[in-house]
């Protein structure tokens, strides 16, 4: 069931006059348009192929789309443009750079040229530093806030941030992955979890 | 020509202007209703079904434009990517504070006000609040008590829907609900270890809320997309642009005008009346006059008091109606940012479906009963279970198809208890005009003084405590407790500054929300509370009003006005 027939069932259950499908046929409307992307702006066609690969290697494609398929690049690129101050777009780019230079102290070519296993091993190194920078955080000393420390500064953080924001708030990973409704229509606050299931549309 | 004479004028579209509205037409007056924001049309200006995918930043809102322009707003949960337009724009609503004492005023100027925008949590006061101030000898008796309100809740809660559960406490008072909305599985673990272990003292309910679990009124039920703060078109939540407002319009006898921001009341000084109200077209910039024998100030607590403090007279040179000096002062808010929260073990293998408008809810149990020996009054407690989310993945360093899937599942679930505190009412919490600083229509803004104190800390900090407790007697693990500096104006509960009582000396409005002063004026939202109570106060704003409409038709029919 689509959104626009949900919306039409729950107009029948109410005696409100006006809710019929030309509404929400016009609400579409309006909001049509609203995800799409212009060309990168900020990210270089390198950049661009070394974002998009660390990506699809955190979130890649299995029976659902992965976070290539879904254009996670494009999102990223988005916030690198309009969302970070210029600060942030700094430290991100240099992390980015940092990618590069490690691959090569390491295996002597670039990001993107590198074998899988050793993409996998930068991110696991990343992701140990990612994880020291966490724990440099919840041992200072901090206010007594219902929050965690998050590592807001460090490159692999805000790059699993945004691959993950991008990747589960897209159309296929929030329906496909998620399993996720716009309008579920109910309230059940107790359902066994089902084994991972395909897509439930075509 | 425009009509500019009405037999009522309401200031405000919002949660209690929606409601005068409505009682003021349905009882035959031709009303004029003023709102300084636009028009507000659900089909066109509601939000709550945009995607994730269809906005540009996924939700992460635009950060730099709500810098910019929203400094402010941007600071409130409800303040989303999607729905940042129901509130104002803080460039052109300035207010100012005392260094060191920072106020949140959170503001939504549109038709319907902030009703498009609220929590919808609905709780009656009983006389344990009403009788706070009297029995503590602390500022003025209230001039009500519960008995006086009981049937406008009544008739208030009959209109506009609300779902909840009975539980017969008499520091809570039952309504009229609808069935209520379901708890999930840890929330049904809390509220069972909290019967074993408190005994009826502390009780976890499902919240009251103003959003329908049937079909009421011709409103349909609520079908669980869950950003009620982003608008309804179903019109399954409250709000006067889905309700009120609507009823008003039935009547033929509404004047809705948007765009018009409220200058200052005229006082007529041979009659002692308000005489009219002096108007800005805020987009034409035209100042305009329209006049009435009755008028309400529904335009917010804040508001309501500017609106007064920038009429003044050679007659009241201290503000409109303030032969009492109150008029401005004794501003409240709730105390909230204490809690605690834990993961709930057990149900791994359970998630929910659909998002719940709604939290749990644990009624006040400090001094109910027993005296609490650090602080006078108490707290309500709103109390929600959530399973973590994909978002939990970010800060782990695991990646590839196993990661995927299983973030993709619902993770532990975690409660937790934050609490809602009463503040207490204080002379010296007040706002002023602020001759320097003026809005973008030239109107002068406000300086806010207000800070919380010795009580109200102490509320918070056992918000933390009792929370902290009451997880671990549920069987929570990681609890962490937690109390964070929250400023006043942050639950935006904002109320007082033109309290109710029975001496004019001390009060600015009667027991019928009446100026003691001014005979034709009412006052009816936030501004009339006497004390804070710990609850969310809408609903009694609502009553109160619905009450004054009755009241003040009565008297204007019997030519006491």
């Amino acid at each position: 069931m689509d959104r626009r027939e949900v919306l039409k069932l729950l107009a029948v259950t109410s005696a409100f006059p006006a809710m019929p499908a030309e509404w929400v046929a016009a609400f579409r409307t309006i909001h049509a348009g609203l995800g799409s992307t212009p060309a990168l702006r900020i990210l270089t066609p390198h950049q661009d192929a070394t974002v998009t690969a660390m990506a699809e290697l955190i979130l890649p494609q299995t029976d659902t789309p992965g976070a290539k398929a879904v254009r996670v690049n494009e999102f990223i690129d988005r916030i690198a443009a309009e969302w970070y101050s210029d600060e942030d777009r700094a430290r991100f780019l240099a992390g980015l750079a940092g990618v590069d230079e490690r691959s090569q102290s390491l295996f002597k070519k670039d990001f993107v040229d590198a074998s899988p296993e050793q993409q996998s091993e930068i991110l696991r190194a990343l992701g140990e530093e990612m994880a020291q920078a966490t724990q440099a955080l919840a041992d200072a000393p901090r206010g007594y806030r219902g929050t965690d420390p998050e590592p807001d500064d460090n490159f692999y953080f805000m790059f699993r941030q945004l691959t993950l924001t991008g990747y589960f708030t897209s159309e296929a990973g929030f329906t496909q992955q998620l399993h996720e409704e716009i309008i579920p229509g109910r309230f059940d606050g107790c359902v066994p979890i089902e084994p991972p299931t395909p897509s439930r549309s075509s | 020509m425009a009509q500019t004479k009405f037999d009522a004028i309401v200031v405000g579209s919002g949660m209690t202007g929606g409601w005068a509205a409505k009682e003021l037409t349905e009882k035959g007056l031709r009303t004029l209703v003023l709102e300084a924001g636009r028009p507000i049309v659900p089909e066109k200006d509601y939000v709550e079904h945009v995607a994730p995918w269809e906005m540009p930043f996924r939700g992460k809102r635009d950060r730099r434009k709500l810098l910019q322009d929203q400094p402010i707003q941007s600071l409130c949960y409800a303040c989303e990517e999607t729905n940042a337009q129901f509130f104002v724009k803080d460039t052109e609503n300035p207010y100012t504070t005392e260094p060191g004492k920072p106020f949140r005023w959170i503001r939504g100027r549109q038709v319907g006000g902030r009703s498009i925008l609220w929590g919808r949590q609905c709780y009656r006061w009983s006389d344990l609040d009403f009788m706070a101030n009297l029995r503590e000898g602390i500022a003025i008796d209230w001039p009500i008590r519960y008995a006086d309100l009981a049937p406008w809740y009544d008739y208030v809660e009959e209109f506009i829907g609300i779902s909840g559960e009975s539980l017969g406490l008499e520091q809570l008072p039952d309504g009229k609900f609808l069935p209520p909305m379901p708890m999930n599985c840890a929330e049904i673990a809390v509220q069972q270890a909290m019967a074993k272990h408190f005994r009826g003292q502390r009780v976890l309910t499902i919240g009251r809320v103003a959003v329908l679990t049937q079909t009421h009124r011709g409103r349909a039920a609520c079908h669980y997309c869950g950003p009620c703060h982003r608008g309804c078109i179903t019109l399954s939540y409250f709000s006067s642009v889905n309700a009120t407002l609507p009823a008003a319009e039935k009547t033929g006898r509404l004047t809705l005008r948007p765009f018009s921001t409220v200058h200052s009341l005229i006082f007529d000084s041979n009659t002692r009346r308000i005489a009219g109200v002096r108007v800005i077209d805020s987009q034409t910039r035209a100042m305009l006059e329209f006049h009435a024998p009755l008028f309400l100030l529904c335009a917010s607590t804040l508001e309501s008091a500017r609106i007064l403090l920038n009429s003044a007279t050679t007659e009241f040179p201290d503000g409109l109606a303030n032969s009492s000096g109150e008029l401005g002062h004794n501003l409240m808010d709730h105390i909230k940012g204490g809690g605690a929260k834990g993961i709930i073990p057990g149900y791994e293998n359970r998630r929910s479906f659909g998002n719940r408008p709604n939290i749990a809810y644990m009624p006040r149990f400090r001094n109910v009963k027993e005296k609490h020996p650090g602080f006078v009054r108490g707290y309500g407690l709103q109390g929600e279970a959530e399973q973590e989310g994909w978002d939990r993945g970010v800060i782990s360093p695991a990646f590839g198809a196993d990661f995927k899937n299983a973030i993709s599942r619902p993770g532990p679930w975690d409660f937790t208890f934050s609490g809602y505190g009463e503040c207490l009412p204080n002379h010296n919490n007040f706002v002023e005009i602020d001759k320097n600083t003026v809005d973008a229509w030239g109107i002068p803004s406000l300086k806010i003084h207000c800070a919380f104190g010795e009580n109200e800390f102490a509320i918070r900090k056992d918000m933390a405590i009792a929370g902290a407790e009451m997880l671990s007697a549920a069987g929570a693990i990681s609890i962490q407790p937690f109390q964070d500096d929250d400023p006043p104006g942050f639950s935006v509960h904002e109320m007082g500054t033109a309290r109710m009582g029975r001496d004019p000396k001390t009060s600015v409005l009667n027991a019928w929300n009446q100026s003691h002063d001014i005979k034709n004026l009412f006052i009816t939202d936030g501004s009339c509370m006497t004390s804070s109570g710990c609850v969310n106060p809408s609903l009694t704003y609502m009553a109160l009003t619905a009450r004054a409409c009755d009241y003040a038709v009565d008297q204007l029919k019997r030519g006491e006005l």
